[in-house]
């Protein structure tokens, strides 16, 4: 629990935290924006589907208790995007201003220093998701009255979702630290896990829709193992029409989680400090 | 604190290959608590894969290096009982010295006031909260020996600690490091400044392309290497050269007007002298130079590997 301790000590004393706060805050900010008129084109029904399994989407989609789930992880999006980088920067900072050297003779026992490592991401990631959960509990109501669909703080279906927020944070700081050790370098990692994040799920779309058409179909059933993929089918509200299981989305983002804290830490154990 | 029976550190057969590269090779030697060993090698010798080694940081290929009979990763709270500085530059930049000293306190368990204590020990506390890109090598260098002295070790671990530093900065640490010796602890400095090295150890350990070229006191290292000599003046050289010749000493007289003496203690000279009733004004034994003694024992491995 010292390390723990330590590690948080660490992202305090320097300068990253605030940075990530105030790239955080507007983003937060536009987000709500942004869902706030998605949601409104939804209830005043502007949003045509086209096809009949997306009509059929967009349908669920515009049930108030949906248009509430989406609006009360407001932030999800960024604050995970910043969670991700701060997990992975945690581990990468060490190479970076050789500072490793220092922790290891601390610690010789690397596995205790990776350990820590997650439980101060972890941490960091639950704080981000209570800040932004808790901007959405006031704001939210607002915006569900200006839209006359009432505030559905009442529902199950909304606390669930604002849990699996959770849930899904927790689960990305575990995938930001294991990837910060596997990808040593600061640069890279923040440049890959940034890509990967912001554009991963588009590419991987089009890539997965080029391999449905051209070599087999139930390929399609694959694009679940897409990590962005996963967390949003976590998240999502109902049953989605023609998507698998949300517990599917859970257990692939589990299944990333645990094997890079698994890979990172062995490679950590292993590596020469020089 | 449950310590070992002594401080010792052994390095036994120690070996670390890197791919194409024996950089330590099958090297023992021995660090013996309450003295000041010298840790002595050119550029590329092996010495900071060495300490490396010791402190768990570099996996050994063979061999082990123990601290008091244990290893360094089986040590609990390591650095209660080994300090080490490493490299002037392991810090954030973007963090002060002070909060680079307590981030260390909080994972090793250690009071947020020892850092204040370690900044004063160092001559740091007037730079405490300023951040750590600021700072000269030389305050580099004294925040290393800071952390290294957080937990008040009984043995300490030094990777070249003079580089960096100003002379008075030098003179600090050598006193720094002899007075720590003197406390009954040990103390372990790499080093290729050898006119330093002559100043400040007891023993040394001499290493080149990894191997181990000599390993004792410093006086035996230089005895060793040439007999020690002794600079006598006198009005009267012809009758001392005499004198000296029938207890079978050599004198080589010097420009100067000295005569360097060998073969002979400074006690046998004067009493030869006595004997001969010759005038002395001067009798001095000569300490032998270790950067001589050491290019001569390293002569054709030193260079970069
Ligand atoms: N990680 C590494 N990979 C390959 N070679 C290395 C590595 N670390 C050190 N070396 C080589 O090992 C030799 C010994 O290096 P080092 O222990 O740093 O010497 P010293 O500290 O005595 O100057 C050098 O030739 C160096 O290039
Ligand atoms: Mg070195």
């Amino acid at each position: 629990m010292r390390l723990v301790n330590a590690e948080l000590f660490k992202l305090r004393t320097t300068s990253i935290w605030w940075i990530m706060g105030i790239i955080l805050l507007p983003l937060y900010a536009a987000s709500l924006g942004f869902n706030w008129l998605s949601s409104y084109a939804l209830v005043s029904g502007q949003a045509d589907g086209g096809a009949s399994d997306a009509q059929a989407q967009v349908d669920a989609v515009s049930q108030p208790i949906n248009i509430a789930t989406n609006l009360y992880t407001t932030g999800q999006y960024m604050g995970v995007l910043i969670v991700l980088l701060l997990s992975a920067i945690i581990v990468t900072s060490e190479f970076f201003h050789l500072t490793a050297t220092t922790t290891f003779l601390v610690t010789p026992r690397r596995e205790t220093v990776i350990l820590a490592k997650f439980g101060a991401a972890i941490i960091v990631a639950l704080l981000v998701w209570a800040i932004t959960t808790l901007l959405d509990l006031l704001l939210v109501p607002i915006i569900m009255d200006a839209l006359n669909i009432g505030n559905q703080l009442g529902e199950p279906a909304v606390w669930r979702a604002i849990g699996l927020n959770a849930l899904a944070f927790l689960l990305w700081a575990v995938l930001g630290v294991g990837l910060g050790v596997l990808i040593r370098s600061q640069l890279a990692a923040t440049l890959i896990l940034g890509i990967v994040y912001t554009i991963g799920t588009g590419v991987f779309a089009i890539i997965f829709q080029l391999l449905e058409t051209y070599v087999a179909k139930w390929i399609q059933n694959l694009e679940v193992l897409v990590p962005t993929t996963a967390s949003q089918l976590m998240l999502s509200g109902t049953e989605l029409p023609g998507n698998p299981p949300r517990w599917v989305g859970a257990l692939v983002l589990i299944g990333y989680a645990v094997i890079a804290g698994v890979v990172g830490t062995l490679i950590t154990k292993r590596r020469d400090i020089s | 604190m449950t310590g070992p029976a002594t401080d010792d550190i052994v390095v036994d057969h120690l070996t670390k290959q890197y791919k194409k590269l024996r950089a330590v090779d099958d090297l023992s030697f021995t660090v013996r608590s309450g003295r000041v060993t010298g840790f002595l090698g050119p550029n590329g010798a092996g010495k900071t894969t060495t300490l490396r080694m010791l402190l768990g940081l570099v996996t050994p290929t063979a061999g082990t290096a123990t601290i008091g009979g244990r290893k360094y990763v089986e040590l609990h709270d390591p650095i209660r009982h080994v300090g080490a500085v490493l490299e002037a530059s392991s810090a954030h930049r973007g963090r002060t010295g002070r909060n680079h000293l307590r981030m260390i306190c909080r994972a090793a368990g250690l009071p947020d006031s020892r850092s204040d204590e370690a900044l004063e020990l160092v001559g740091l506390t007037p730079a405490a909260k300023r951040k750590f890109k600021g700072y000269s090598l030389g305050m580099r260098q004294r925040l290393g020996i800071a952390a290294a002295m957080l937990g008040d070790p009984r043995v300490l671990v030094l990777d070249e600690p003079a580089n960096g530093l100003d002379p008075e900065g030098i003179r600090w640490m050598r006193d720094l490091l002899k007075a720590l010796a003197a406390e009954g602890r040990t103390v372990l400095v790499s080093s290729h400044l050898l006119g330093e090295m002559q100043l400040l150890a007891d023993d040394v350990v001499i290493l080149a392309a990894g191997k181990l070229i000599r390993q004792g006191p410093v006086e035996d290292v230089l005895g060793s290497m040439g007999a020690a000599q002794v600079r006598v003046r006198t009005p009267q050289a012809a009758e001392l050269t005499d004198a000296l010749g029938k207890i079978n000493a050599t004198v080589s007289p010097q420009p100067d007007g000295t005569m360097l003496v060998s073969g002979a203690e400074a006690a046998a000279i004067g009493h030869a002298a006595f004997a001969a009733s010759v005038e002395l004004h001067e009798l001095t034994p000569e300490r032998g130079d270790l950067e001589q003694v050491f290019l001569q024992l390293t002569a054709g491995m030193a260079g970069i590997r």
